[in-house]
């Protein structure tokens, strides 16, 4: 069974503010051509049905393989068997969720679209996890002391101080204890998400709505404050 | 050691501040997101929340980027 994709799609309570409503999929276009093709070989028996498997783990593996392509540069601890091995398991797992959720395939996209990124998400994910095994996952402040204020203005500085206070505060008196730990893994201390869920044992889609909640908190107590978080975030994104 | 980016390290820690859809709803949509972005459509009014949505996850802004090398890619061939 693969848990990547499961816990992507397990129902998640969705707060009633500041989410975007659900995307609609009822203007889905027509399908293509070659969709349908490989819908009606992959729904089909016998040697057609084998071929049309074979064609798309095909297409898996080069896409697991162009994500492990992507990332190798920050893994050099790992030897290139190791890393094909990676891409070869991500594609065998992700062409156990294509097959399961074939049927949710709308024609929204193409076909290959639509499976390359089952193969990216799991070959993403066991790197991202690979890359931090044996490591400890920090859950608390690390960081706080790298925000230097040398070189700013003496006005900038006393602002950067009272922002960084009011923050320190908010974090420490306003979320509760799994919304602090959720935010100061992942934003602070920048453990990647599929590794936390791992760690606390439970999903990326859990996680996700923990982490922007505890955010929603943190800018609230900022603007009761009076900071005005505009100009510091302009340029963040 | 180089200090970290203290606009950077915000945007981080208070998300991106407008409506944004969760991260299975970002994966369900991904692909025709893309598909949109590549053939220079407005993929943002299309899919609503899910450009914030990548702006505040990275996981999912990685798996964004990593689909649209590999198609874009493809088409460019």
């Amino acid at each position: 069974m693969n848990a990547v994709t499961l816990a992507l799609v397990e129902p998640m309570e969705h707060a009633t503010h500041q989410r975007a409503p659900r995307p609609s999929s009822t203007l889905a276009p027509p399908l293509d051509e070659e969709s349908r093709s490989w819908l009606r070989d992959l729904r089909s028996e016998g040697a057609a049905k084998d071929q049309a498997i074979a064609r798309l783990h095909g297409l898996l593996v080069r896409a697991a393989r162009f994500e492990v392509a992507r990332r190798r540069p920050a893994l050099p601890h790992l030897r290139g068997d190791e890393l094909d091995d990676i891409a070869l398991e991500a594609a065998d797992d992700a062409l156990m969720s294509v097959l399961r959720r074939l049927d949710d395939f709308r024609g929204a996209s193409r076909f290959t679209t639509w499976v390359y990124k089952f193969a990216l998400l799991e070959a993403a994910v066991k790197l991202r996890k690979r890359a931090w095994q044996g490591r400890e996952v920090p859950l608390e402040p690390e960081s706080w002391s790298l925000f230097s204020s040398a070189g700013l203005e003496p006005d900038a500085e006393a602002e950067q101080t009272e922002l960084l206070g009011t923050l320190q505060q908010a974090i420490a008196e306003v979320l509760t204890p799994h919304q602090r730990r959720v935010l100061v893994a992942l934003a602070l201390n920048g453990v990647p998400i599929d590794v936390l869920a791992e760690r606390l044992n439970t999903t990326r889609g859990a996680l996700y709505k923990t982490l922007h909640d505890a955010r929603r908190k943190l800018r609230k107590q900022l603007e009761n404050a009076g900071l005005s978080l505009e100009s510091w975030l302009e340029e963040a994104n | 050691m180089e200090r970290p980016d203290l606009k950077q390290a915000l945007g981080r820690l208070l998300g991106p501040g407008e409506a944004e859809v969760g991260c299975e709803v970002c994966f369900e949509q991904l692909d025709r997101y893309v598909e949109l972005e590549l053939a220079g459509g407005d993929a943002d009014a299309a899919i609503p929340g899910l450009r914030a949505h990548l702006d505040g996850c990275p996981a999912c802004r990685e798996e964004h980027d990593s689909l649209r090398a590999l198609v874009g890619g493809e088409q460019a061939l």
